[in-house]
């Protein structure tokens, strides 16, 4: 534990995380003449580091996080979390669908969850302004089937590939359109980027740069602008003045245990849906006496996920399963509506299309998980031709039970660890089932020779909530720009504020939410930093 | 200011990929540290750093029940490594299913609760049991059946040893190229694990 302190000089910003959304905050407001230091507690990745295999490409994520995870359905953390600079941002699959309009008034609409304060209009111009920042393929008139009209992505959709291809005759014939898949990566080259080579090993991180990660996109742009990045330390606390009502700065420790005061005009977590309430609620003082920004007591509440529908399939040909990307060939928002399913509430947005490779958590092995010895060694033969699968994404409706805690166990800063409890509950059950039982039939449907799932566990993926926003402290911790309603010069940044969460991949709307509250920020620098 | 960082072209990319030495890690044979592959190390019989003999005996048995040819492609080996390490150098699979550090512990418990358990059964250690009773106790372990079970979770046990030894086997270039898998088909590093 730290026994020493220094205290730094002021700057106008500090961020405690440098992930995709303390990246875009440093990187518009670094632009604006601010002076940037991000806080990050691992690694000060580069692109060298990002080594093409599924056992180095772990050296990325968290080791030992400092979640105690409880629940039948265990929140996403391993491997869904970043560790160092970069974030989870740096090994992302860099699906960029958006959320849709209907995702924003859930609450009004049918009864259900909350509204957001704002609506997919307030959003859309920041995902176009996003696409052309840091590099977006696809077809955006396609999925206008869906969607209200916006700008063009600034490069055609990438490549298909076989492992792709093989199941749009199953979804047609069940009168589910495609489009091609939005991501955030090179078809051409972009920016001085090079186009995307389809080696499939984008979820290990991209070193060529042709998947947007924040090294070559906002975090690359922050550091050309004057930001500073301090890698290897450790946010345990934001601190705030006698009044209650504003942010003085962050207290971290470093490398060598040596704690530091970083004194700053604004402060933002933009430190993950889980790290972020555990610094909020390990923030406390006499003002605050519940945690900071939690006189409503919703920090660290509604935490929410994803699941995923997965369908397997075998074919005879040979489908190259280890190429293309990480990220979907084709997309659908079909069964977008949340009363799509009968019986099941909430959307399902579907991916098809993504590189599969030997190892490694989504590694073809894990798709027969009861196979072993002989039996798994003949699979894997015939599986790494005919293998393939496509995902349904489902939306998890928020709960209050799911949510972030401290707990009386320390981490070697003498901060509390925190304890994430997250169920998922008998609609969404029903949701996962639905999406099973369609998959089924879009498989048979191709000319698949076998297709199977494991329905034994609800797979969670992407991490969000427990800091949402909303239109005031009686029901929310932040505003749609992510500020407090408490503290006006502090900052939660990232999926956290998320106040429902449809089925779209996050970080696309993470990337708009903080270009829109950065740029808010940037405008509106006086009245807000004081 | 840190580095401005530069995005690598597929010849750079190549470069560094060769020089990360894949899936090499620094085995430590006549107190000198050698880069190998941890078949190589088992091969030519590298000391184990933090596992027990018998530990590790346990350890290979389990690995060739789960995937045959673990053994010789040294999953005890590997594990051995990477435990210790520090919890951030490791590339244990074991690291993503949220296993807390140190990871050792965790194998130790794993290990001793098979153990005690195919003896409590069988009235011998894992590794002396034959082919099809190792089979067998695998199989009820990972449906959580084995009676009177002492460890972590016994399905954890199962995905993370399993993991393990498909990283062993399949989870390098040479993995890959066993199962007719181009690696990367259009970056070669000269370099082999």
């Amino acid at each position: 534990m730290a026994t020493q302190q220094k205290m730094e000089e002021k700057v106008d910003v500090v961020i405690a995380g440098a992930g995709a959304s303390g990246s875009t905050f440093a990187a518009v407001l670094a632009k604006a003449g601010k002076k940037v230091v991000l806080i990050d507690n691992g690694p000060d990745w580069q692109a060298s580091d990002l080594i093409s295999s599924d056992l180095w490409g772990r050296r990325i994520k968290p080791a030992g996080p400092p979640f105690i995870l409880e629940g039948k359905q265990v929140a996403p953390i391993g491997y869904h979390g970043g560790w160092g600079v970069g974030g989870a941002a740096l090994h992302w699959f860099a699906n960029v669908p958006r959320l849709l309009p209907n995702d924003f008034k859930i609450k009004s609409e049918h009864n259900r969850a909350h509204d957001w304060p704002i609506a997919y209009e307030d959003v859309a111009p920041w995902y176009d302004k996003v696409a052309h920042d840091i590099g977006i393929s696809g077809d955006a008139k396609a999925e206008e089937l869906w969607r209200p009209a916006g700008r063009n992505y600034p490069m055609p959709p990438m490549k298909t590939f076989k492992n792709g291809e093989v199941w749009l005759k199953g979804f047609a014939a069940n009168n589910i359109r495609m489009v091609p898949a939005a991501v955030a990566m090179n078809s051409t080259d972009f920016k001085g980027r090079p186009g995307c080579i389809y080696d499939g090993w984008c979820h290990v991180g991209c070193p060529i740069g042709a998947l947007a990660n924040p090294l070559v996109t906002y975090l690359g742009e922050a550091r050309a602008a004057g930001a500073e990045v301090r890698a290897w330390s450790t946010v345990t606390r934001v601190l705030t003045d006698a009044s209650g009502k504003k942010a003085t700065g962050l207290e971290y420790v470093d490398r060598d245990g040596e704690k530091h005061i970083q004194p700053a005009s604004v402060v933002i977590c933009a430190s993950w849906a889980a790290q972020n309430p555990r610094l909020l609620l390990n923030s406390s003082t006499d003002k605050h006496p519940n945690g900071l920004a939690n006189s409503s007591g919703l920090v660290g509440k509604y935490i929410m996920t994803h699941f995923t529908a997965v369908t397997n399939a075998m074919f005879d040909d040979d489908l190259e399963p280890a190429r293309g990307t990480i990220g979907g060939q084709f997309m659908s928002y079909e069964r977008y509506s949340k009363t799509a399913h009968k019986g099941a509430f909430g959307s399902t947005l579907f991916a098809v299309g993504a590189a599969a490779k030997v190892s490694g958590l989504t590694g073809i092995h894990n798709s027969r998980p009861e196979l072993f010895g002989a039996d798994l060694a003949a699979f894997m033969k015939r599986a790494v031709r005919g293998y393939t699968r496509y995902t349904a994404a489902c939306e998890e409706q928020p709960k209050i039970e799911n949510r972030v805690e401290l707990v009386s166990q320390k981490d070697e800063f003498g901060m509390p660890l925190a304890k994430i409890t997250h169920n998922y509950d008998d609609n969404e059950m029903a949701l996962w089932t639905a999406n099973l039982d369609e998959g089924m039939k879009i498989g048979h449907a191709t000319d698949a020779k076998e297709v199977w799932q494991v329905r034994t566990a609800m797979p969670a993926i992407h991490l969000m909530g427990g800091t949402i926003m909303g239109t005031d402290a009686g029901n929310s911790v932040v505003n749609s720009f992510g500020q407090t309603h408490e503290v006006p010069n502090l900052y939660v940044a990232g999926p956290g504020i998320f106040p429902t969460c449809g089925a779209s991949n996050p970080t696309y709307t993470i990337f708009a939410l903080s270009l829109r509250a950065a740029e808010n920020l940037a405008s509106n620098w006086g009245s807000i930093a004081g | 200011m840190g580095a401005e960082p530069k995005p690598l072209g597929d010849l750079q990319r190549r470069v560094f990929l060769k020089g990360a030495g894949m899936g090499l890690f620094a085995f430590t044979l006549g107190g000198v540290e050698i880069l190998m592959s941890p078949g190589e190390a088992r091969a030519r019989g590298v000391p184990f750093r933090l596992l027990k003999a018998d530990e590790a005996e346990t350890l290979e048995a389990l690995g060739e029940t789960l995937l045959p040819g673990a053994r010789e492609a040294g999953v005890a080996h590997f594990i051995d490594q990477q435990v210790s390490v520090t919890p951030g150098e490791a590339l244990l699979e074991a690291r993503i299913v949220n296993v807390k550090p140190p990871y050792i512990n965790f194998y130790r418990a794993a290990i001793a609760g098979i153990d005690r358990a195919a003896t409590a059964r069988s009235g011998k250690r894992f590794a002396a049991l034959n082919a099809t009773e190792q089979h067998d106790f695998i199989d009820a372990l990972r449906q959580n059946k084995i009676e009177g079970w002492q460890g972590p979770p016994p399905g954890l046990v199962y995905f993370v040893l399993r993991s393990d030894s498909v990283d062993v086997v399949y989870g390098t270039m040479e993995g890959y190229e066993s199962l007719g898998v181009p690696y990367m088909a259009h970056i070669e590093p000269d370099k082999r694990w």
